[in-house]
Formats: C-alpha cells, structure tokens, sequence
C-alpha cells in the first residue's frame, strides 16, 4: 500500500528557525514518495496546530503523519495523542527531531544544520511509509504499592496512598520507623520536635487497616515488574517477644555487659547491644542488636521476654508499583578535614543537633563547657576538590535554626558563623534575619579560602579571610566547632541496583523529568520521593511523597495497565539459545525457556524497553525489534545517505 | 451585575490555571473527578508559558508548558473558565461547597474563532500590550499571545472604541458584542488555590529609576524579550532600540528588604537571572553580563552546577547591593553600590539595568470565603497548617493550596507543590464519597 503522509515542520518560535532554514526543509522534502502535504508551523505542539492536525488528517484521509520538531522526549505522546484523535493508529506518526539534533547541535552553521534537517525528515518520512500499526501490551496491575523506607517521606506517602484506597507495604530496614527526623528535636520552621512528627505519623499509620508496616526489613530480591512487582523480603528479628515487661527489660538492658557507639547519637554517646531509641522510638519495643551481641545471656536471665530463638523471616509480597524513599546520610568529615576526629570538640551538625537535645544547662561537652560556637557551613557541599559539586540547601537553615535553639535554651552563648553566602531561601530568610538581630557574627569566605581550625594548646582557633571586612583575617577561639555537613546518598543504596535504578550526577537517585515527570523513574512502575532524590526539608519531602504517591497510586487504581508494544521479538523456530542477548539486556528482560525439548531466549514483555541492545549480538539474526524493523531502519539509512 | 444564571457542579474546583493549578486539575481529573478551573486571565498557563527557557535545564518554556496545557484543555474531566472570577465561596458541610463565579464575556465565539488575527489588523486603538509587559503595543481586539490556550481572539472593552471594524472583518463571524456577564452557581466538593503569585513592582523603589529612565526594565520584561514568543527579533534597550552590550542585574529588588516590607527572600530572583545571563552570553555574544547581588542562592538539584556554568561562560559576579542608579544623557545608567569584595564604593556604567523583582502574595485569596477563616502567613501567603507533614492543608478543612501561593517557589517545587495538593484532594473526594 502507498501511504499518504502528512508533514509538519516545526519554527519551535524559533529554536529551530533560527538557525534551521524550515521553509527549505518543506520544499526539500515535499515531492518525497508519499509525501501528501507539508506544512511548517510556529509551535507544532500547540493547541490550534495539533487542532490543524487532525483536521487534516481526517479531511485528507492520510494514513501517517511525520513531525519534526524538538526531542520526542518531550512531545512524543503529545503527537501520538493527536493521532488518536484522528482516528490513525498512534505508531503511524514518526518523529524526527530537528531541533536537538540540527538547530541546537549546529547553531554555528545554519546551511549545514537546514541540509542535515532535511536528511533526518527524510529518514523519518521513510520510516513512516513501513510503520504498522500496533497494539498496546494490556497486563494486569495489581492493586498494591510497597514504600520502600520508612521516614518521613515513606511514611507519609503509605498514609496517603491508604487514603486512596490503595493497600500498602510499608518496609524499614532499621529496627524503627522515622528515619533522620526521628534523631532530630526542634525542628525548623515549625518548632515541632522530630518526635511529635513521627509519632504523629505513626499513629497514622496504625490507624489504616490497609498498611502492613515492617521493621528490620529489607527487600533482597525482585523478580517482575510495573504491575507485577515481585519482592522477597527479609525481616530480622528483634529477639524481644510482642508482649514484654517494660520493668525488668530495663533491667536486662542495664545488664548488658556490651557498649557500642549509639548511631541515633552519631556516635557521640554509647549504647548497650540490647537497646532502645528514645524518644521516638516506633514500634515502642527494644532491640538486639545481634551483630554485636556477645550471646552472653545475661538479659535472657532478668527478662523472659528475650527470646534468642527467634528466626530470620523471609515473605514474598506482590505489588504493582514501589515506590522509592530511602533518604540520605549526612556526610562524614574525612579525618582531619577542618579537623574532625584529630581535634577535640569538633563536631558534625547532626551531632550537635543531638548534643543540644540530650544536654541539660549548662552546655558542656567533651568536659568542656562551650560559650564559644564556630560553625563552619558547606562541609562535603559544593565542594572544589571533591565529588560534591551541588548545595545541600537544608543546612544553612538548619545550622542558623539550631544556633538560635542554642542561645534560646543555654543563654551565654556566643555564635560565630563561617559561611559561604548564606542561602536561607524564601521565608526561611525570617531565621537568618532573628539570628542578625540577635547578634550573631556571620563571617565569610569563598569556597577557594575556607576557613583553617587550629588547636593552639588548649585553644582550638578557627581562621579566615573574611570577605565582608575586606578580606580581613579573623581569628575566632572556639570552644566547639560544629561542621555544617551536606546530604550525601544513602552509603548502602543496594536496594537502587536491585531495581535498576540510574542516579544523577550526584548520584542520588534520578527523575525521568524535573519538572515534566519529577518523581517518576525510567524503570517503570517505580517512583522516587524524599531525600533519596536529592537534598530537601521534610517540607518537600512530604510534597514530593505525596505526588508520588499519586503517581504509584495511578500505576495501580485501575487494576490494568497498557505498555509500549515497542519491544523486542524472539523468532522461537531459528533461536538456539547462545544467551548472548540475554548479556546484553540491560533491563534482564531476557530468560531462558525451555521450547518443548529445546532451549530458548524469551522477552518478558512489560520489562522490555525496546532498547535494542540486543539485537546486533544475535548471531544467528533471529530478533526483531517492533516499529524498528531492518525494512523500517535500512530505509531510514538509504534516505539519511542520499540515495 | 444581570446576566445569565446557571447551575452546575463539579467534584474539584481549582483557582487559578498557572502550572500549578494546571498539575493539580489533570491529576485530580485522571482519577476520574469532574474538575473546574477558573482562570481570571485570557489563556491558562501562568507566568510560566510566558518565560524563555527554564533553570537549569534550560528547556524552552514554551515547549514544556504547551503540551501539559494542551493536555488540560483536551481533557475530558476538566472545564475550563478563562475570563473568570471568584466572587465567594461558602463551606455548607464537609464535602460540600457552593460558588459563585462571574464569567466575564469575551465578545468572542471561542469555538468559532480560528485565530486568524484579521481583527486585530482591523483594530485602530493601540494599547500596551500585557503579555508583553508594556515592551509594545497591541489592539483592543487581539489574541493574548501565539500560544495562549485557548488561542482565540478577544475584545478588551475597556478601550474598545465600537467602531465596528473586527467585525467586518472576521471570517468566522465569530465577534458577539451582545455577550453578557454570566453567573454560575457551583456545587463542589474540594477546592484548589492556586493563584499563584504578583511580581513586586519597582516603582516602589524610586532610586532605582524604573520608570523614569527607559533602559531599566524588569526581569520579567527580559524574560518576553528571550522568549519563543518575544516582542522583537534581538535584545533591544527600549529607550532607542539599541543593542545593548553592557547589561547589569540587580538582584533582590524588593526581596529581602524590610525597608518597602518584604523581609523574605524571593527564592527565584537568583536562579532566573542567572539563566537570563546565560541566555544573554548566546543572544549577544559581545555582550558584558554582570550580576550585583547580595549572596547568590542556587540551592536546588543542580543549581550550584548551572551558576558555576555561568561564571565559566564569563558572566561577571559583584558581590555587592546597589544604592542607586543614575541616567546619563546617552540613556546609559551609573549603578553605585559597595562592592565588598573591595570594600569601597563604586559607580559602574551600564547601558541596560535588569531588575530582578520578586514574589509578593497575590492578594485575592482572602476575598474567596466571606464566611470562613482562609489563614494567611506573615507575609499574607496562604498559611500552610501542617507544613511538615502536609503542606497542602490551609485553614479551611477541603481547601488545599497548590504552589506559589503558599510562597515563593520554582516551577519544579510548584509542580510538587500541586501534587501534594492534588492528591489530599484526591483523597478527601475519596474518603467523603
Ligand atoms: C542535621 C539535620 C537537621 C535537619 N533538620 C531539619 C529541620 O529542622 N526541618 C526540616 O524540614 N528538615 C530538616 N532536616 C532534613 C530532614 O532530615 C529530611 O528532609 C528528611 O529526613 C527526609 O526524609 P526521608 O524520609 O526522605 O529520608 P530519611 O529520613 O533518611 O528516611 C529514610 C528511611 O529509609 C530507610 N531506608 C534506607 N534504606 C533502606 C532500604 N534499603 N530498605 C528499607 N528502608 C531503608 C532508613 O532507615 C530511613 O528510616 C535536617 C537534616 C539534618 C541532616
Ligand atoms: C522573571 C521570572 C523568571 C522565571 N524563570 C523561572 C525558571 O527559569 N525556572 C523556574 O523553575 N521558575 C522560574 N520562574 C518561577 C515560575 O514563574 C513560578 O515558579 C511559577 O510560575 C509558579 O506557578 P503558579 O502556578 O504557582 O503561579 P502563576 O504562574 O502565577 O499562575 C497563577 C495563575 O492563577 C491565575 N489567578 C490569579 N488570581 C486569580 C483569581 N483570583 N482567580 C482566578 N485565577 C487567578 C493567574 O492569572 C495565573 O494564571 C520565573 C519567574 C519569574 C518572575
Ligand atoms: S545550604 Fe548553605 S551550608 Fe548547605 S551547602 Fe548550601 S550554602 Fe552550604
């Protein structure tokens, strides 16, 4: 059959025309076989010319239409759509962009970028004379989201998509739910402690029915995907029995001959091996830390609830989407970076956070007591030398937050702060302007001339050239030095892998689009929320929590799914199973089967992406790519060459 | 006001059609709710489909908000009102809501209308044209801009002269000067603000000399002239249509200044400028871009990355806040400030000032509920009641905000702004059912 095919040139309001001569590409191409009309227009994804589009296709009976415009990353379903609504089957329409590819690429050479805009049109033009109309892949979508982490970000997401009528498994890999709000007291803005939060949004969650909430649980292992997510889960146990005699475990864990740095305290206190969290500590049941335990016995002897014969567990759950919210870690100083761990009382922020909530007046630390505070910001953040390029943008007013709580609780306290500009953003600015007023002294200097921490005997002095005195050098004697440190990934974010999932340039986590699809991933059926996406406030991590829930929620709400039929196809006569391709998927969408006595390669459908990696490594050149057949691309290649 | 009165209901209805209100109607709609957006403007969009490229992916504003807005007018769950007011809004009981909202007539068939722009040649009155912010002209019958949505004529009344002339010439015979005001009286279930945010105007700083001296225009005036949709083909200084080749920013200008009552700090003044700077270095290549400002803010998801693109591309950074800015007799402004890294008072020739205005709350929002207590912050944003944990809720139990009307924000937080919005409506319409 010979096509009738429509074409739309795209000005893009002149991302493309200027520098692309669009009229030339429209005589160019427009006596192509097949070609019915061309056209150019100023913005193609506009209303009135997407309107224009079906308008034609239906009054000219055109059976393909070929826009060229931007990447179709950004219009590719808008022109599908279009398609739609002119009663053709969406694959008819074929993309060339000639805006990342022509005008933008060769913005330096305006007949080079028209000549080569008119070979990828008609490349695309030939494509569209071969494309066959397909048919979604419908799978089923079970109605179930699993919240990978259990901070703010995951829990508030579970207590949402509850809401919404959707059942949730909510898995914490730490023996308690709250993640880092729950090491933190007074928070900023709202001057609510971490533990009323978490409480708040644990009582939340037992409250819904619907919400399987589980501890000391990791996922281990996942086999399926967007629909039919299938996840293995390992849960330790807490080798406390469910209903314990809150008396005599205190009694037990004052037993423990075991001490151990207390992570909830960044380290600066110690804990037993059988232990609790308090405050916030949720479920409200102490802990054996197994891994440092002695099996010494002793608690066992006072309390009958400790129970050492509890088992590892392992439980498959099935789910049609997860939903991704695994945090952050503050960034750990290296040894002697403003001299952290090689000076005495220089601490990290969290730390200090921590050792503001434990202590009562006055502040003493280390046996020192502290009136003096220097405060040095953007430690692990936009670093010169480093891997950290971006800002962490919670710290500057999480620090300023915390050296008012500082003054407010222990009076006599002298605050000096060594930043870099401070970036107390939008109304957070309210902070930095009390900290002004209430005499705060705001050095600062540019991330090439960071401030020097000295121990000068028993002194420790923090140096600087500070800019705002004209590069003055000012020397402030300190009796604690707090670290400001950044967020960095979660150090153990193997749970990322597991699922496929690319990170960013700072290696947290990556959004398909930052502002068209923010908290979607490419791996289908998995969203990100929260800190694990990049550094925010519990602010935006609950509104990224909550739009991601939204977004899983749609994953699964209707109990069915359409996917791309864009995917791979395995001829089963000529496959002889070498396991080639199976090497090359980067999305393990191939397996092994066995063929009645024989073995072969089979594509898992609503894993395939349509990548085609595996392609060229078929020996025997039995794969088939739909909407990218050797007939569609060969032709493509004939028009890109000229001939 | 007489007109025509009509009834009708809908599950959500969503105050303002920027980005944000825009985000929250599909997602609610897509859950299969009946959604109304009343937009007071022409076209729906907000200030984003007007913007040149966005921080810092520096994709084509156009091309992102163009389809998300043809999505939403397309959209079978959704109706849209441009041209519309809130007049009040009253809780009856949870679940429960009944609006009045004036539609204000347009003197157009919007369905009819093709936008062939024939009226607007016809027209003789020329007026500064809003869309453009008063750079140019256009007529008292016009189409917004080239990708308004919906794109179709209008007739601003307001200085239409009745001549009669667009009349004559529209094809589609689709100019109606007997339109009248229409009443609508809405049951609804939720409600959405997103009304989004005012820009602070720079006559309030007299120092500064905007509107006094023409070649200091506003950022967001620089922002149409990078446009897709830009008033003229290059950057042109609007005292005489000069390329300039010596553009200063001011940022902060009416942020973080206590003195004209905005003490908070406009959280995109920062950003924005420097992506104009950029934009700036590829549209004039010989140009000289410097930014003064007071500490530069680029906090965000690969921010800190787009402004060290910025010095390396050669934009000059001052560190300093202007006190004063003076014209010479060629137009060309003398901008005295502290330059603290020399710790001394200078005076610097520019032939074009940008001022980087900021976010002030849109004031409109207290007129919504004559009967209820909509909670406004300090700074008379709508004031979040649990802002950690649910930053959507307001004071008024099934009204959420969406957006810069809770504050300053970017367009990426704005759209996570609008998803939180949308999904406690989601699940107050659930839960009520
Ligand atoms: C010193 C400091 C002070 C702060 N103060 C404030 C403040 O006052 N106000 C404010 O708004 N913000 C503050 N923040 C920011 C705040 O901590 C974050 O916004 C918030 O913790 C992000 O929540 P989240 O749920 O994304 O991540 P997290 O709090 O990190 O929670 C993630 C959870 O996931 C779990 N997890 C991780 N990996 C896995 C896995 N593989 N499987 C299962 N579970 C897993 C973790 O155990 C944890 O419970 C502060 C941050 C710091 C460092
Ligand atoms: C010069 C400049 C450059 C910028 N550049 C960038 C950038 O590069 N990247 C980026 O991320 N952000 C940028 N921004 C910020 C961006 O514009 C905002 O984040 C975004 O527009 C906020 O969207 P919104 O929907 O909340 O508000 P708005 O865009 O203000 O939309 C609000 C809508 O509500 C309507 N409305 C108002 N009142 C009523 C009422 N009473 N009844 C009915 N409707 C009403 C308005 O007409 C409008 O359509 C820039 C801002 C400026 C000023
Ligand atoms: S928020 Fe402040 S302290 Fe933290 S990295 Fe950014 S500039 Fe540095």
């Amino acid at each position: 059959m010979n096509k009738k095919l429509g074409v739309y040139i795209c000005h893009c309001g002149g991302n493309i025309s200027d520098y692309v001569d669009v009229e030339q590409v429209k005589k160019a191409i427009e006596s192509e076989e097949g070609v019915f009309l061309a056209k150019t227009t100023m913005f193609a994804c506009s209303d009135s010319s997407q309107k224009e589009m079906v308008e034609d296709i239906k009054k000219n009976e055109l059976d393909g239409i070929v826009v060229a415009s931007c990447s179709p990353k950004l219009h590719l379903l808008t022109f599908r759509a279009v398609a739609e609504r002119a009663n053709i089957n969406k694959y008819n329409y074929v993309h060339a962009n000639i805006r990342e590819q022509s005008s933008w690429a060769h913005s330096d050479d305006k007949t080079g970028a028209t000549e080569k805009a008119v070979f990828l049109v008609k490349a695309a033009i030939s494509k569209a004379r071969y494309a066959e109309s397909l048919e979604p892949i419908k799978i089923k979508s079970k109605k179930a989201v699993a919240v990978i982490g259990g901070g703010v970000a995951g829990m508030r997401a579970a207590i949402e998509l509850s809401d919404m009528g959707c059942p949730v498994t909510l898995i914490e890999r730490e023996p308690f739910v709250g993640g880092r709000v729950s090491q933190f007291d007074i928070l900023f803005t709202t001057y609510e402690t971490g533990k009323d939060l978490v409480t708040r949004l644990y009582n939340n969650l037992l409250a819904r029915n619907n919400i399987s909430v589980y501890t000391g649980a990791e996922v281990i292992e996942n086999s399926g995907s967007i629909g039919d997510f299938k996840l293995t889960i390992k849960i330790t146990p807490r080798y406390i029995m469910d209903r314990c005699n809150e008396g005599r475990l205190q009694k037990a864990i004052d037993a423990c001959p075991v001490e151990v740095p207390d992570p909830f305290n960044f380290n600066i206190t110690n804990r037993k091996a059988i232990y609790h969290n308090f405050p916030s500590e949720y479920p409200h049941k102490p802990v054996i830390d197994i891994e440092n335990c002695t099996r010494c016995g002793e608690c066992e002897k006072i309390c009958e609830s400790v129970d050492f014969s509890q088992k590892e567990e392992i439980i498959d759950i099935n789910v049609g989407s997860v939903l991704m919210a695994t945090g952050f870690d503050p960034y750990t100083p290296k040894d002697g970076e403003f001299g952290f761990n090689q000076i005495n009382n220089v601490v990290t922020l969290p730390q200090f956070k921590r050792i503001l909530a434990l202590s009562n007046e006055p502040l003493i630390y280390n046996t020192r007591a502290i009136k003096h505070i220097a405060y040095i910001y953007c430690v692990g953040s936009r670093q010169v030398e480093g891997e950290n390029k971006y800002c962490s943008r919670y710290c500057c007013t999480s620090v300023i937050h915390a050296s008012i709580m500082a003054k407010k609780k222990f009076g006599n306290i002298f605050n000096y702060h060594f930043n870099r500009g401070i970036r107390t953003y939008g109304k957070q600015e309210v902070l930095y302007n009390e900290s002004l007023k209430s005499g705060d002294v705001y050095l600062q200097s540019y991330e090439d001339d960071p401030p020097v921490v000295t121990q000068q005997g028993n002194k420790i002095v923090v140096t600087v050239n500070d800019i705002l005195t004209g590069k003055k050098q000012m020397a402030v004697e300190a009796d604690l030095v707090v670290l400001v440190t950044g967020m960095v990934p979660r150090a153990d974010n193997s749970v990322g892998s597991l699922f496929k999932l690319p990170k960013g340039r700072d290696n947290f986590f990556n959004e398909i689009h930052m502002k068209l699809r923010p908290v979607e991933t490419v791996i289908d059926g998995i969203t990100i929320s929260g800190a694990c996406q990049g550094p925010k406030n519990i602010l935006e991590s609950s509104n990224s929590a909550l739009s991601a829930a939204t977004k899983s929620f749609s994953y699964v709400s209707k109990g069915e799914l359409e996917l791309e039929p864009i995917v791979a196809e395995i001829d089963k006569n000529q496959c002889t199973w070498c396991g080639a391709c199976a090497e090359a998927c980067p999305f393990d969408a191939i397996k092994k089967i066995k063929d009645g006595d024989k073995e072969i390669a089979m594509v898992n459908n609503s894993v395939c992406k349509g990548c085609g990696m595996c392609l060229p490594v078929c020996p025997t050149d039995v794969i088939n790519l739909i909407a990218y057949s050797n007939r569609e691309i060969e032709s493509m290649i004939d028009a890109l060459a000229g001939s | 006001m007489p007109g025509k009165i009509i009834n009708n209901s809908f599950d959500a209805l969503v105050i303002g059609g920027g980005i944000a209100g825009g985000e929250a109607a599909l997602n609610i709609a897509n859950n299969g709710f009946k959604v109304l957006i009343i937009e007071k403007d022409l076209s729906i969009g907000g200030k984003m489909i007007l913007l040149s490229k966005v921080f810092p992916t520096l994709d084509c504003s156009a091309c992102i908000t163009t389809p998300k807005v043809s999505e939403i007018s397309r959209h079978p769950g959704i109706t849209i009102f441009t041209g519309s007011e809130v007049k009040n809004i009253a809780k009856i009981k949870e679940n429960s809501f009944e609006a009045e909202v004036v539609r204000n007539p347009r003197y157009v068939n919007v369905d009819d209308c093709t936008g062939c722009q024939l009226c607007e040649e016809a027209c003789p009155v020329l007026v500064p044209d809003q869309y453009q912010y008063n750079l140019v002209g256009r007529k008292a019958a016009f189409i917004p801009h080239s990708i308004a949505s919906p794109r179709a004529a209008a007739i601003d009344i307001e200085n239409c002269t009745l001549c009669g002339a667009c009349e004559k010439v529209c094809p589609a015979k689709c100019i109606d000067f007997t339109q009248e005001t229409e009443t609508y009286h809405l049951k609804i279930k939720t409600v959405v603000l997103a009304t989004g945010f005012n820009l602070f105007d720079p006559l309030k700083i007299p120092r500064y000399g905007f509107g006094q001296f023409k070649n200091v225009i506003t950022s967001m005036q620089m922002e149409r002239q990078l446009a897709p949709t830009r008033p003229f083909s290059t950057i042109l200084r609007p005292g005489d249509g000069k390329v300039p080749d010596k553009i200063a920013y001011v940022l902060c200008t009416g942020s973080r200044d206590a003195t004209i009552g905005n003490p908070i700090c406009s959280q995109i003044c920062c950003m924005y400028s420097i992506k104009q700077a950029q934009l700036l270095m590829g549209a004039l290549p010989m140009a000289d871009v410097t930014i003064y400002y007071i500490n530069i803010r680029s906090f965000g998801k690969g921010f800190e990355e787009f402004y060290d693109q910025a010095k390396g591309m050669g934009v000059n950074f001052i560190k300093g806040k202007i006190g004063k800015i003076s014209e010479t007799d060629k137009g060309n402004l003398i901008l005295r400030y502290e330059d603290i890294n020399e710790n001394i008072v200078k005076e610097t020739e520019h032939d074009m000032v940008v001022l980087s205005v900021g976010v002030l709350p849109n004031p409109e929002n207290s007129s919504f509920f004559p009967n209820e207590q909509l909670k406004l912050d300090p700074f008379n944003f709508v004031y979040q009641t649990d802002c950690l944990a649910s930053p959507a809720l307001t004071s008024i139990h099934g009204v959420f905000v969406a957006g810069t009307a809770s504050g300053p924000m970017d367009i990426p937080d704005s759209i996570l702004s609008a998803g939180a919005a949308s999904s406690e409506a989601i699940s107050y319409l659930t839960q009520k059912k």
